[in-house]
């Protein structure tokens, strides 16, 4: 019995090995074969229950916001206000961001960028810039929320920024209008002698979560569009693009196209910090400046096809690429070239004072895919492939860096400005997924009129490239980053600081307490009440004269992840919000006599409707 | 008659069971958890012979719209002498093995016993008293209602779970040392 066993088993055994070698297939498996054998349907199906695997924050040009998406189901999970108002989350009312912001209403979101530690993500913070009203902001991503803005002097419009330099050293943000310095006036006739296209040294500091700027350079009069800093070989070093290096004063669109070159600025900002130590700069507007015709070396100048767009250097930091926008071309440039050409002085004469590199002694090559028009952006992926937008002719194009040679195109819907790679700016990006941000949608989704949202495409660059989603997006992501989502490291409720003499912990300690003409209000918001002074007849009314100054510190004593509660005051124009153990403040000057309903504007429970109180203003005698 | 002696081994059985005893104290003895809709993750009540852990404040804030008294570590006095009688215990129990006087051991099997007896009637009594006192104001009227120490109970929204944890179930393994050389030495 147990033989027969036996014997049945082992011929079973022989007959899948026999069958194996004969029809099996041992050739290197493409890591595409399993992938594609799912539907375009299932590669984006997120269930519940389940996470995406990447984390995309797409910045929000002109609504001043950052979108937080998670691929590959592409499914907005979060709108971060940066640089403009938010009433859903009284960005802008409490005391933290109302300072922030600075009185600014709104501000121009352009590009987003992680922090670094040796050239990769870390997924402590994101910087991002304001082309509107020149500023800089940091998110802290423990909380997903602002922690600093900077307005930076001198400068107008930090389009091309920001960049990280590998270890979060720096972040620069050239500026995209170049004008007087102080922001003077000055006549347009006196542009080439009087404005300048000052970059600015950003660092952080992480422990104190503030912003700060290093010091300044006085570029030529031009416009900086894009950069990016090196990696590895190249790490002390950055690439900016410039346009209008014609110096036109108007009508750009024909006066800035003029020339047949205009300039990629190549910098070691190693040599620049040096140049400070060595109090190598004028002070400007509180500023230290560097002015490069003063203070030579360690700016320089490579010639590059007419009004390029972007500029990216390779994950190896071999190589940075610049996109023609204009010329249908990509120019790989090589970094070891410029360093030898750098070395042997290997100029083409000055310009503004810069040296220029010759353009032959640090070309690669120059790329030119058929019919390809628009180049603008380029990311990579963990081959070290790189993939190229072309807003003309509304695509996306793969091609290797080492050999020119184009290996895949796919058409989207339509106009892409930048795309975003899986880590596709690091030493050392994932593949897999590459999104594709569409200034046009036009007849993508259901029509709302006139004008249409930006739209999002996912492709799959694990194979052949392919749109697998598309997902519609407000105005207008620009540029975007996007991580694996457990480099990310929330917070679920802030943590109790028993030094914050705003905080209130207990409902029993609930206060208000006057100074003079200032009420201090200590209160807490609970599911689902306010407390306000926890000895008071009515411990959720607040009564003041008229003409007061009140500040209002409000602590959510909810220690529950997502329970957040709003504090709005009918008719007195504000609203903040205080997430799970945050305490915060609002700040008003009680104006207007009058009874004011107060309620909790964040659906917080069963009973938030009932979540209210009054304000009463006692009119002046 | 002659006082009988424990044996070598008796000894050190009671001696593991005081050192199970003593470090009970370090476990969690007893715990409820709360699983809601909202909260697929449960929401928890540990209960250590000196301290309450879990989402105590979370539970709180849930259980005042039903008008059910907040409580913290204050509200159990049994927290603060706990340690000391489960302490002593311990001791004692050291104490008979080096002894190794049987009727002592006796007296202490009978203490441990009444002991957990008490015990369980005290967790019983709050159960029944913060299920039961429910205040009049409260926003969500619902019947008054006893938990079980051990098991399962629906209240509202939320199905509890009442639960034995590591420090209980040491003693009970610490008891068990001791009933186990009574036995075994019955007939001397």
């Amino acid at each position: 019995m147990k033989k027969k066993w036996i014997s049945a088993i082992s011929g079973l055994a022989v007959g899948v090995l026999a069958s194996a070698v004969f029809f099996g297939d041992f050739s290197p498996k493409q890591p595409t074969s399993t992938a594609s054998a799912k539907t375009n349907a299932e590669k984006v199906y997120v269930p519940f229950g389940k996470k995406d695997e990447y984390y995309l924050f797409a910045s929000g040009g002109h609504s001043g916001q950052l979108f937080v998406y998670g691929v590959p189901s592409l499914r907005r999970i979060r709108t971060v206000p940066v640089f403009s108002l938010d009433s859903a989350t009284g960005y802008g009312w409490d005391e933290h961001s109302k300072k922030m912001l600075g009185g600014y209403t709104w501000g121009d979101l352009h590009h987003p960028a992680f922090s670094e530690t040796n050239g990769e993500y870390d997924g402590k913070y994101l910087f991002a810039t304001d082309v509107a009203n020149s500023r800089a902001a940091v998110l802290d991503l423990k909380t997903f929320t602002v922690k600093d803005i900077i307005s930076v002097p001198n400068t107008s419009g930090p389009h091309c920024a920001a960049f990280v330099t590998e270890n979060t050293e720096y972040l620069f943000l050239p500026t995209r209008f170049a004008v007087p310095l102080g922001n003077k006036y000055e006549s347009l006739d006196d542009y080439s002698t009087k404005y300048r296209g000052v970059m600015s040294a950003v660092t952080f500091d992480e422990k104190a979560q503030k912003l700060h700027i290093a010091y300044q350079v006085a570029l030529p009069p031009w416009s900086y569009d894009l950069s990016d800093a090196g990696k590895k070989i190249s790490k002390d070093w950055a690439v900016i693009t410039t346009y209008n290096t014609e110096e036109a004063t108007t009508n750009l669109e024909i006066n800035a196209s003029k020339e047949d070159r205009d300039f990629i600025v190549l910098f070691n900002w190693k040599e620049l910090e040096k140049m400070v130590k060595e109090g190598k700069y004028d002070i400007v507007d509180g500023q230290k400046v560097i002015f490069p015709e003063k203070q030579k070396g360690g700016i320089y100048l490579v010639p590059v096809a007419k009004s390029p767009h972007g500029v990216d250097v390779t994950p190896d930091g071999k190589r940075f690429i610049a996109s023609g926008k204009l010329a249908p071309l990509l120019t790989v440039f090589s970094f070891e070239k410029a360093f030898k050409a750098i070395e042997n002085k290997d100029f083409a004469g000055e310009r503004n004072g810069i040296p220029i590199l010759k353009y032959e002694s640090v070309v690669e090559r120059e790329v030119n895919p058929e019919n390809a028009l628009g180049p603008l952006h380029t990311q990579f992926d963990d081959k070290g492939m790189a993939y190229t937008t072309m807003f003309i002719s509304s695509e996306v194009v793969k091609w290797d860096p080492n050999t020119g040679e184009v290996l895949d195109r796919v058409p989207v819907q339509y106009s892409p400005g930048h795309s975003v790679a899986a880590e596709g700016d690091t030493v050392s990006p994932d593949g897999k997924y590459l999104v594709s941000l569409n200034k046009l949608a036009k007849d993508s989704y259901l029509s709302v009129g006139p004008s249409h949202p930006e739209s999002m495409q996912l492709i799959d660059i694990s194979g052949k490239m392919e749109v697998i989603q598309s997902a519609p997006v407000d105005p207008e992501p620009h540029y975007g980053q996007m991580i694996k989502a457990d480099k990310i490291k929330t917070i679920n409720v802030y943590p109790k600081d028993e030094s914050n003499p705003d905080a209130v912990y207990n409902q029993k300690d609930a206060r208000i307490v006057r100074k003079g003409n200032e009420v201090h209000v200590y209160g807490i918001a609970m599911r689902s009440k306010f407390i306000f002074d926890a000895k008071a007849k009515r411990p959720d009314v607040i009564e003041v004269n008229e003409g007061d100054k009140v500040f209002v510190h409000l602590t959510n004593i909810d220690r529950d992840e997502d329970i957040t509660h709003g504090f709005a005051i009918n008719r007195y124009n504000l609203n903040i919000e205080v997430q799970p153990g945050q305490t915060n403040t609002v700040e008003f000057v009680a104006d207007k006599a009058g009874t004011y309903p107060i309620y909790c504007t964040n659906f917080c429970s069963a009973l938030h409707q009932e979540m209210t109180g009054y304000l009463l203003v006692k009119p002046k005698q | 008659m002659k006082k009988a002696k424990l044996s070598v081994s008796t000894a050190i059985i009671v001696s593991c069971s005081a050192f199970l005893t003593g470090a009970s104290l370090f476990f969690p003895w007893w715990g409820m958890r709360f699983v809601a809709p909202q909260y697929p993750e449960g929401l928890d009540i540990i209960v250590y012979p000196n301290k309450l852990k879990g989402n105590i404040d979370i539970i709180n804030g849930l259980n005042h719209y039903i008008g059910m008294k907040p409580f913290s570590e204050e509200s159990f006095p049994e927290l603060s002498y706990l340690p000391y009688i489960i302490g002593a215990l311990a001791v004692f129990l050291l104490v008979v093995a080096w002894l190794r006087d049987k009727r002592l051991l006796v007296a202490l099997v009978v203490v441990f016993a009444i002991g957990g007896l008490l015990g369980l009637y005290d967790l019983h009594r709050w159960l029944v008293d913060f299920g039961t006192n429910l205040s009049d104001d409260a926003p969500i009227k619902i019947k008054p209602f006893v938990p079980p120490v051990l098991g399962e109970n629906r209240i509202a929204n939320f199905v509890t779970n009442s639960y034995f944890s590591t420090g209980a179930y040491m003693i009970g393994a610490a008891f068990f040392l001791l009933i186990l050389p009574l036995w075994k030495e019955r007939k001397r």
